[in-house]
């Protein structure tokens, strides 16, 4: 456990180029600042080729510093000597399409394998697999289906809870719903939350989602051509729709609103996150009332 | 709406198979839709509703169990039909990584001719076309694998007109895309429809069937709903209890319809949803000078 | 600085990989060049002229530069197959027949002769030819265009029913796939490490490193069938009925260039095995010795 201040993790000036050397050279991340604290859920938005993959393969030492530094509880990873499983352990990663991934015949051991590579015993192995399970939504019994003969939307949850079962502090999750239908994405949205509801951990959320965004994270970055262009919380970080939309971005729909609103000579705020906000918007504007 | 000369038939349909050691799946249970020549029909239901199966009935790529699929006057049964069929309706896949066979994009926007036998000079001149009306005519001779989502996606719509089809089918074509290559697809979408191709389009993102002009709920491998978009999302409670949801734009109009009263409610997209307003405030200068 | 990650699959992979450098090279017949790929593998493997060998390689690296590849990048090539290869090296060098050789140095019942050494030298000379000429091909010719160069090569024996459109169109997917499948297989080992899968080089025993990559055959395996079904689909959907009635947007047409080039490495290879008969080898020995 850490006194309250230090962050779970804390990047400074990371930089990543791909295939350095080579004619296919590319300069992913270039100089990247970043904090995570415990508690917090954090957003990392970016268009294609923004870099946020590599910042996300770097939080749980997939990838090393090629300058700069990331520390994951105090530990800088940029050390050759690091004990990396450790690490990976702390910080959980979910790729895209996650159930793309599964491999094991069963859904039981496949939920197992984080736990096992930990060299835990039997029972802690069981134990461990029942409380992701739980968590995710799957009844324990399906730890005895086979892994093929799953829904997408269950296979998808039960790559969640392979990550879970590592027991990690930080859940880094990669467009986790991309792909899902309305309620799917719905109740995934529900588990991360109630996760995170537990003390001492975090959530690291890359995605193209804006809604996902706006209702989920504490703090978002935005992140462009491999470094930092805006960061705030998702109020301040909506209420400059231009700096993104310029740069391939999205914004929520409500932000859009408003910002064509404005556009058209209305003064309302850009900085509204939700249905309710926006809706107070308009009905000031058009009962007349100034805010 | 003047009832469009139908292009595409399904009477009857029914599609049952195996996976596995489960019980044999009935994923289609009894489907008549007809899709009209110049339509843009969107096909939506929750995961496991049959979407998929029954856009891959529409060119021939599953063959009913039960009931009938005509494209024209071919009834898609008939081996002998196939070439026809799949000439006039052509697929986009949801992958953007395994559709594209060649190594360059205009090798592989020629190998559905290719395959039509087409001759050589004829084959130049689609190939030309198909790159120039899909925006990919600069990436030529650019290998396939190092294109970009949205790109590669592109191709494959390429690579579907270089068959000169009446009719494109989109096989949740967007899901895989960033936001920004969903919108450059789904104008390309609006564009070939604006020349007279049909489209039908399965998707989950509501957004996206909102532009169509008809769409069809499936449910459990049945049409459960079907009308255009205002009066689908209109019908809030049967949309919610098949897993649906309405565009963002609607539960906008919605949530500001409590509180204005008289605002619409049956908006589809941001621009309905921002003219309402303005046409409900009066002049931007009153706003402004307060 | 970090060394490049573990991970790094992609980059490093490049038998099959095409570099559009729209160099000369890149222009010749892909008959031509499938004819020269065949040559340079007789001139490498036939003979066993270290001299020969290395006027080869000096060859293809000539050409290299010619179309336009950096040398660096496709020598990069060959570092994933140098423990391999020296692994063999080292076995040539041990276990070639002592008669008539003389020895160099001698450990116990290690006995290093002159011959093993030049037997050793002679399979990493031979190797790393191969490879870097091989890479070369797959530079400077698209998938379709080895299609359609095996294709034509192949259609005489048609009338023997050999199905000579598909073996092309077969090689020609394997190939357009491998960089694929290459990010697949990095995603999945990414994906396990991320669960405490241990991938790291240099710690374990071969044996262990085997078995920790065993849990990525079989979704590596699902996955590339996925695919397979994917690409069938849309094969299919594009009216892929095989060869037959098949026409083709690419045309091949030999010029003087591609017979030139043809009758260069023709020459090349006269010139290897002639070297190799004529044990020149002991010749140029004689002049460096002597020289110094």
């Amino acid at each position: 456990m850490f006194s309250s201040g230090t962050p779970l993790i804390e990047v400074q000036g990371l930089q990543h180029i791909y295939l350095q050397g080579t004619p296919l050279e590319v300069q992913a991340l270039r100089g990247v600042d970043l904090q995570i604290q415990a508690g917090e859920s954090i957003g990392i938005v970016g268009p294609t080729g923004s870099g946020k993959s590599t910042l996300l393969q770097h939080l749980n030492g997939l990838l090393r510093p090629q300058g700069g530094e990331v520390r994951v509880g105090g530990i800088a990873l940029s050390d050759p000597t690091v004990d990396v499983r450790a690490i990976r352990q702390r910080v959980g990663l979910l790729f895209q399409s996650p159930e793309d991934q599964l491999f094991e015949r069963y859904a039981g051991d496949d939920v197992a394998f984080g736990p096992r590579n930990l060299g835990l015993g039997q029972e802690e192995v069981r134990e461990r697999v029942r409380l992701a399970m739980e968590a995710v939504g799957l009844p324990f019994e399906y730890k005895d289906r086979l892994t093929a003969e799953l829904s997408q939307g269950e296979k998808r949850r039960l790559a969640l809870a392979g990550v879970l079962a590592l027991q990690p502090q930080v859940l880094v999750l990669d467009e986790p719903t991309a792909g899902l239908d309305p309620q799917g994405r719905q109740e995934l949205l529900r588990t991360l939350v109630q996760w995170r509801a537990a003390d001492g951990r975090a959530i690291v959320l890359a995605s193209h989602n804006m809604e996902d965004v706006a209702a989920l994270c504490d703090r978002v970055y935005v992140l462009v051509k491999g470094q930092i262009a805006l960061h705030g919380t998702p109020r301040e970080v909506f209420a400059q729709p231009e700096i993104l939309m310029s740069n391939g971005l999205a914004v929520p729909t409500v932000t859009e609103v408003m910002l064509m609103l404005r556009q058209r000579g209305y003064d309302v705020s850009t900085a509204v996150l939700t249905d309710e906000e926006a809706a107070q918007e308009v009905e000031g504007l058009l009962h007349g009332q100034t805010l | 709406m003047t009832a469009a000369e139908p292009l595409i038939r399904m009477e009857g349909v029914h599609y049952r198979y195996q996976a596995g050691t489960r019980q044999p799946i009935a994923a289609l249970r009894g489907i008549d839709l007809t899709i009209g020549a110049g339509e843009y029909v969107a096909i939506i239901g929750a995961n496991g509703s049959g979407k998929s199966t029954l856009l891959r009935h529409l060119n021939a790529l599953l063959l009913p169990t039960q009931g009938n699929v005509c494209v024209g006057d071919w009834n898609t049964r008939e081996a002998a039909n196939l070439r026809h069929i799949r000439s006039t309706v052509a697929m986009v896949f949801q992958n953007p990584d395994s559709q594209f066979v060649a190594s360059t994009v205009e090798e592989d926007v020629a190998f559905g001719p290719e395959n039509l036998g087409v001759p050589q000079q004829e084959l130049r001149e689609r190939v030309e076309w198909a790159l120039a009306t899909a925006g990919m005519s600069d990436l030529r001779e650019h290998p396939s694998h190092l294109l970009s989502g949205g790109q590669k996606q592109r191709l494959a719509i390429a690579g579907a007109l270089a068959m000169k089809p009446r009719c494109l089918l989109f096989d949740e074509a967007t899901a895989m895309l960033d936001p920004a290559g969903r919108a450059r697809l789904l104008e390309t979408m609006r564009a070939l429809h604006g020349q007279g191709m049909t489209i039908v389009t399965v998707t989950h993102h509501m957004n996206e069937a909102a532009q169509a002009q008809r769409i069809v709920v499936l449910s459990a491998g049945q049409v459960a709903l079907q009308g255009d978009p205002r009066s689908i999302f209109a019908q809030t409670e049967t949309l919610q209890a098949l897993q649906l949801d309405v565009p963002y734009p609607t539960r906008l109009a919605r949530t500001i319809a409590r509180r204005v009263a008289g605002f619409p409610r049956e908006v589809l997209t941001v621009s309905e949803l921002v003219q309402a307003i303005v046409a409900r405030s009066g002049s931007p200068l009153q706003a402004v000078e307060r | 600085m970090a060394k490049p990650s573990e991970f790094e699959l992609v980059g490093r992979v490049t038998i099959g990989q095409y570099l559009p450098t729209a160099s000369p090279v890149h222009r010749l017949d892909p008959r031509a060049k499938l004819v020269m790929v065949v040559l340079l593998i007789v001139a490498v493997t036939a003979g066993h002229s270290l001299s020969a060998l290395g006027i080869l390689l000096l060859a293809v690296l000539v050409v290299l530069r010619l179309a336009r590849v950096p040398v660096g990048f496709a020598l990069a090539g060959l570092r994933p197959m140098l423990p391999f290869l020296l692994i063999l090296a080292l076995l040539q060098v041990f276990t070639i027949p002592q008669y008539g050789a003389t020895t160099l140095w001698k450990w116990g019942i290690l006995t290093v002769s002159d011959r093993g050494l030049l037997a050793g030298i002679l399979l990493l000379a031979r190797f790393s030819t191969l490879v870097l000429g091989l890479s070369l091909f797959s530079f400077s010719t698209t998938t379709t265009e080895l299609t359609h160069g095996v294709e034509h090569l192949l259609r005489p024996l048609q009338s023997l029913g050999v199905p000579a459109h598909e073996f092309a169109l077969m090689v020609n997917i394997a190939i357009r796939f491998l960089p694929t499948l290459a990010e697949e297989a990095e995603r999945l080992m990414k994906a396990q490490a991320s669960r405490g899968a241990d991938f790291g080089r240099g710690q374990r025993s071969f044996l262990q490193r085997t078995r920790q990559l065993l849990p990525l055959l079989v979704p590596l395996f699902l996955v590339s069938l996925r695919r397979a079904e994917e690409l069938i689909e849309a094969m299919e959907a594009r009216c892929y009925l095989g060869g037959k009635g098949r026409t083709y947007l690419i045309h091949l047409q030999a010029r003087a260039a591609d017979y030139v080039a043809i009758l260069a490495t023709a020459a090349l290879t006269a010139l290897a095995l002639w070297m190799s008969a004529r044990n020149v080898d002991a010749q140029v020995w004689r002049w460096i010795t002597a020289y110094l």
